[in-house]
């Protein structure tokens, strides 16, 4: 069958070309398009438990003298983290940090001062995202909750600040206040949006728990998460869902109460939504990516399907010849698939090692984020693009790709007439 | 020639409804993606209504509670008066133009505040933005007035109190820009102050690829620096070389007021780029897809006429014999390929039109479908398509002028 199929194609040398090329081609696109958004919800470190985090990015609150319709949205308090958050127990780890990085001024002493991305974050931050430690550790419960000027950062600026990776215990200078390290971590790509920073500092070392406080309930923080391993994440969501509608009656006198746009959302969920102030819409995101995958796959369809045609009409008389001797029009439609699915998968490979090679060379073309900091670059690894999914999705589509393109010429010359085509008049 | 091609083409129907499908399939969508590129290409070369280049973004932070030099219980009046003492040592220095404080107001903004203002009957529809600034901010980013006023003049108007307003859109459509200089409107919610307009200046969009740009800029007379989250320069163009660094060198000793203290700066270049990098990915996703689409169109008319000149050799080559040049034979094979272009188009203009009464594609110019940007946006879209055709047709077509039709026709 394979000698058949590879005799048939170098039958044919440019036309065989020309298939491979256009499979590879639209297989090349579409996983690249899967990795631009697999980035988003596969997981990779520190973000690699993506899959168990309910994410409570921002919080929309009213109040109950407003007209209604008015809301305020953005990122919560210290108050809420503390209150809402810290007492759920139906969680493996809460962590709530500073929903944006901060740009600050960083130094020692006798030398220049230099800018990074500081986030700030609680002790439980290092529990919920895995960072890569190379030397020292996360700063503890205890360092957190008595407000030391503790830090965690990565390498990068370690080295920038002292010239080396090994420099726990050490002060640094961050807007002028000294600062502990505690521990140093491999660099973080902005494309872990959570995790991302360069410098991470115990927040109850800072004025923002008090000062950022607006209307008791809007601040500067956002809040992951971590779904115990083996539960459902719907029903730690229901879990929470009651504990939120408690804290809400709790706070009824106020008379703000917060909106809930059935919030913590998955990670997916949360990567889609880019306003604070509506539930995303994950079914169209789900159909604009099928109109970009349908466009992809449709259009190289059409094209290989006329190759396909063109290059089984030459064969007519042998496709009779086998109907003659007994084929059945099964036999024949599953072999010209089967022979096709050889060349849709040679140019699957093709195009999945370009789409990796190309992702990888071009990693900052591809994706490229509004956010990112002055020192750290986009940092793809093969680790992030290549998960099984992503083979799992380049096979699927060289299989929708084949059904497309040789379906219905396989159809086709599975009917064709014996008798004509053994005298040659189907040949047209 | 023609009804021979025309009958030719249709003989061949099998091949040909599929060439004929793809076709249209990527006439739509390269249409809908040429019209993308035309809107975003027509709002951007239009003017700004302001100049970012050789200016800088200054980012202040509060020194922390553990710096020795942190002083406890600033007043909000101490804060203004730090903030009023930085921005005049900005001023001060010799290569900086012009330097201003503002909220949510410089261009490129991830963050605005928004407005409703009327009087009497009259009142603003659709968002305005509020651009609460010092009066030498005009200067910095350099407005133009809508009769030509100098950024210096529009500067004095707002030391004056008075507004200067952008775009404004009112439920009236009668009003012009013009027509609202020297009247006085209110702020929604507030009916005891009146502000006067001192000066319409040209639309100020809001950034390269909106056309939008309502916006009301006002130098508010009470002190509002405590509050100021933007600190903008000009530096001087002879003297914009290394200015992140020298400024970043101040940091301590001229950059520290009160709590304040200077953490970064940011050119205006990178400003842009970070608030424009979700349309630079869609322009590069763009534009990935309409290279795919032009390939694939190169690759499906390749593939088809190099098999169909392989087939039809000998048919080539008796009408070589009988006469036909070299230049009969191209152009044979490429009207093949252009009148299935030809008969797919009219289908496919129809379903553009209805992508657009569907509203499917980009406003511009106040709607979604105008006869110029159709004709303009599907021609092109046809050209690029043609151009593709007569790529892919050439190295068959090439291989079947070449053909020797005593060789070709030996066996018959």
């Amino acid at each position: 069958m394979i000698k058949e199929t590879l005799y048939n194609l170098r039958r044919h040398p440019i036309v065989t070309g020309v298939t491979i090329i256009g499979t590879a081609l639209s297989i090349f696109l579409i996983m690249v398009f899967v990795m631009m958004q697999q980035v988003k919800v596969a997981p990779f470190a520190p973000e690699s438990n993506r899959d168990r985090m309910l994410h409570y990015r921002y919080i929309s609150f009213s109040n109950k003298n407003w007209d209604g319709t008015s809301s305020n949205n953005g990122s919560m308090s210290w108050d809420v983290v503390k209150n809402l958050f810290y007492t759920f127990d139906g969680a493996e780890a809460v962590t709530g940090y500073s929903s944006g990085c901060d740009v600050k001024s960083v130094g020692i002493k006798g030398e220049k001062p230099f800018a990074v991305d500081v986030r700030e974050t609680d002790a439980a931050y290092f529990d919920v995202f895995d960072f890569g430690f190379v030397s020292g550790r996360p700063f503890s419960r205890e360092e957190f909750e008595a407000g030391m000027a503790v830090a965690v950062i990565d390498s990068n600026v370690a080295r920038s600040l002292f010239g080396s990776d090994d420099v726990e215990g050490r002060y640094f200078s961050l807007n002028g206040g000294d600062y502990r390290v505690s521990g140093v971590v491999k660099p973080v790509s902005p494309l872990a949006s959570n995790a991302y920073g360069q410098i991470w500092i115990n927040t109850l070392s800072t004025d923002t728990p008090v000062n950022s406080v607006w209307a008791i309930i809007g601040g500067a923080y956002s809040v992951t998460m971590l779904v115990p391993e083996g539960e459902e994440i719907n029903d730690v969501h229901a879990d929470f869902d009651r504990h939120f509608e408690a804290y809400n009656k709790s706070i009824e006198k106020s008379g703000w109460f917060i909106i809930s746009h059935n919030r913590p959302y998955t990670q997916e969920k949360n990567v889609v939504g880019e306003w604070a102030n509506f539930e995303p819409d994950v079914d169209a995101y789900h159909r604009s990516n099928m109109i970009v995958y349908a466009i992809l796959l449709l259009v190289p369809a059409i094209n290989l399907s006329s190759m396909t045609h063109s290059r089984l009409r030459q064969r007519v008389g042998e496709i009779a010849v086998r109907r003659a001797f007994g084929a059945t029009r099964r036999t024949v439609f599953m072999d010209i698939i089967n022979e096709n699915l050889c060349v849709t998968l040679i140019g699957g490979v093709i195009g999945l090692a370009l789409s990796v090679v190309a992702a990888l060379c071009f990693e900052n073309l591809f994706f490229a984020v509004s956010f990112a900091g002055p020192l750290n670059g986009i940092r793809l690894s093969p680790s992030m693009l290549l998960q099984w999914s992503t083979f799992a999705w380049a096979l699927l589509f060289c299989f929708v790709l084949n059904i497309l393109s040789a379906g219905i010429p396989a159809m086709q010359m599975s009917r064709i007439g014996l008798v004509n085509s053994l005298r040659g008049g189907a040949n047209k | 020639m023609k009804r021979k091609l025309f009958k030719q083409v249709c003989s061949e129907w099998r091949t040909n409804i599929w060439l004929a499908l793809e076709l249209f399939v990527v006439s739509v969508v390269m249409w809908y993606i040429v019209d993308y590129f035309y809107v975003k290409l027509s709002v951007f070369s239009q003017p700004r209504g302001f100049d970012t280049e050789h200016c800088y973004r200054l980012s202040f932070n509060n020194v922390t509670d553990k710096n020795p030099a942190y002083i406890p219980d600033r007043s909000e009046q101490e804060q203004s008066d730090d903030i009023r003492e930085i921005l005049s040592r900005l001023s001060h220095l010799p290569f900086v133009e012009e330097a201003s404080l503002s909220i949510n107001s410089h261009p490129y903004n991830t963050s605005n505040s928004g407005i409703s203002v009327y009087r009497d009957s009259l009142n603003t529809e659709g968002y305005v933005v509020r651009r609460v600034v010092t009066p030498d901010f005009v200067k910095v980013f350099r407005y133009e007035g809508i009769d030509g006023e100098s950024p210096e003049e529009l500067a004095e108007i707002l030391s004056r109190g008075e507004w200067l307003v952008s775009g404004l859109r009112f439920n009236r459509k009668d009003i012009d820009q013009k027509d609202l200089v020297g009247t006085e409107f209110f702020i929604a919610g507030d009916t005891l102050n009146a502000y006067r307009v001192g000066g319409a200046v040209r639309l100020v969009r809001y950034d390269d690829f909106n056309e939008w740009g309502s916006s009301v800029i006002a130098s508010p007379q009470e002190d509002w620096y405590a509050y100021a989250s933007e600190c903008c320069i000009r530096v001087r163009p002879e003297e914009d070389k290394d200015v992140q660094r020298r400024l970043m060198d101040m940091s301590e000793s001229l950059f520290h007021v009160g709590n304040n203290l200077l953490v970064n700066v940011t050119s205006f270049e990178e400003v842009k780029r970070r608030f424009q990098q979700g349309s630079y990915n869609t322009f590069r996703d763009m534009s990935f897809m309409l290279g795919f689409l032009l390939l694939n169109i190169f690759l499906g008319l390749f593939g088809t006429f190099w098999f169909r000149t392989q087939q039809k050799a000998s048919e080539i080559a008796i009408r070589k014999s009988l006469g036909a040049t070299r230049g009969d034979i191209f152009r044979r094979l490429l009207g093949e390929g252009l009148l299935l272009l030809l008969i797919v188009t009219p289908l496919a203009l129809g379903t553009d039109c209805l992508l657009a009464i569907h509203e499917f594609n980009s406003y511009y110019d106040g709607g979604f479908l105008s006869l110029t940007r159709l004709l303009a946006t599907s021609g092109i879209s046809a050209a690029l398509i043609t151009l593709m055709i007569v790529a892919g047709v050439l190295f068959p077509a090439y291989s079947a002028m070449r053909l020797d039709p005593a060789e070709t026709l030996k066996d018959e």
